[in-house]
């Protein structure tokens, strides 16, 4: 009975543990303030504000050039 | 004053796990990059290997300590190498440990018969629950939660060098073996500690995932998992074995 009462629990847990640990978590984990900052060693190379506004400016440096042509 | 004045009193964690782990984030094409199933999957593989381990070690309790070395080894190994090279080591930490483990349950089996499958039944369950508690945001792990937990961790770490130092030289720290109820209060207290370091592991995946890492961090995520788990199931075991005894 002991065996079979655990042997199920791992079982069920197991299956719990592969259909619930692929389901991305719920937005009341994912967007706070106070997550944990995994990335703090992160290599600045991608620097995504800066790229976003940059953006726009290089067309339209590109695009006053032509004009003045 | 900073909302987590205690990490600016004491630093960060500097646990080798979990740092210089997140690099080259951006560039990296979708199909390279680090997802949830991977790191399940991944995580499935190494828990396969470790159940074929263990029956190789329940089937001969001799090589119990020697897999045991290898997988302590195999584990600083994985550790303090570049992450990248962790899906080739981790496979076999996870096939050593588990005929450690073996080993170690068939000793356990001897003295109390049924305690084997109490253990991995409480292990998995308890892995099952936070993981459920952790996806809809019940437990929410911050800054502090990981200071506190890394900080008590490294105490136990401490704790345990030092009563292995001393039992070469006939003595020990008593309290930590005893089956009185401060020896398994503190068992207890170490196996809620490990289980925390349960949810530290499923949220370094759930960013990692998240942040798109490089898909070799998968087998990282799942190697931390791993440890985890087996440090778990060795305290449960030990925790059972004390009330058993009593």
């Amino acid at each position: 009975m002991n065996t079979l009462i655990f042997g199920l629990l791992t079982i069920i847990s197991v299956f719990i543990f592969m259909k619930l640990g692929k389901i991305k978590a719920s937005k009341k984990q994912l967007n706070r303030n106070d997550r944990i900052n995994w990335a703090r060693n992160k290599k600045p190379n991608f620097d995504e504000e800066n790229y976003n506004t940059k953006i726009p400016e290089e067309k339209n440096k590109q695009i006053n050039d032509q004009s003045e042509k | 004053m900073s909302k987590h004045s205690a990490l600016n009193t004491f630093g960060r964690s500097g646990n080798p796990a979990f740092t210089r782990n997140f690099e080259q984030v951006g560039a990296i094409p979708e199909l390279e990059r680090m997802t949830l199933d991977g790191a399940v999957n991944k995580t499935a593989i190494l828990l396969c290997l470790c159940f074929a381990g263990a029956f190789i070690g329940w089937n001969s309790p001799a090589l119990t300590m020697p897999a045991l070395i290898i997988g302590t080894i195999l584990s600083f190994i994985t550790i303090f190498r570049s992450p990248s090279k962790a899906g080739s080591t981790a496979p076999f930490y996870a096939a050593f440990q588990g005929v450690a483990l073996g080993g170690i349950t068939v000793f356990a089996e001897m003295q109390y018969p049924g305690i084997g499958i109490q253990a991995i039944g409480l292990t998995f369950g308890i892995l099952a629950s936070l993981l459920f508690c952790y996806k809809s945001g019940i437990i929410k792990p911050t800054e502090n939660f990981r200071l506190m937990i890394f900080s008590a961790t490294m105490g136990i770490a401490l704790l345990y060098l030092v009563s292995f130092v001393m039992s070469f030289f006939g003595s020990g720290i008593g309290f930590i073996h005893s089956n009185g109820l401060f020896g398994i209060g503190f068992s207890l207290f170490v196996v809620g500690i490990a289980a925390l370091n349960l949810v530290l592991d499923f949220d370094f995946i759930e960013e990692g995932a998240e942040q798109g890492l490089p898909k070799h961090m998968e087998w990282y995520g799942a190697f931390s998992l791993m440890v985890t788990l087996v440090w778990l199931y060795i305290e449960i075991l030990r925790l059972l074995m004390k009330l058993r005894s009593r």
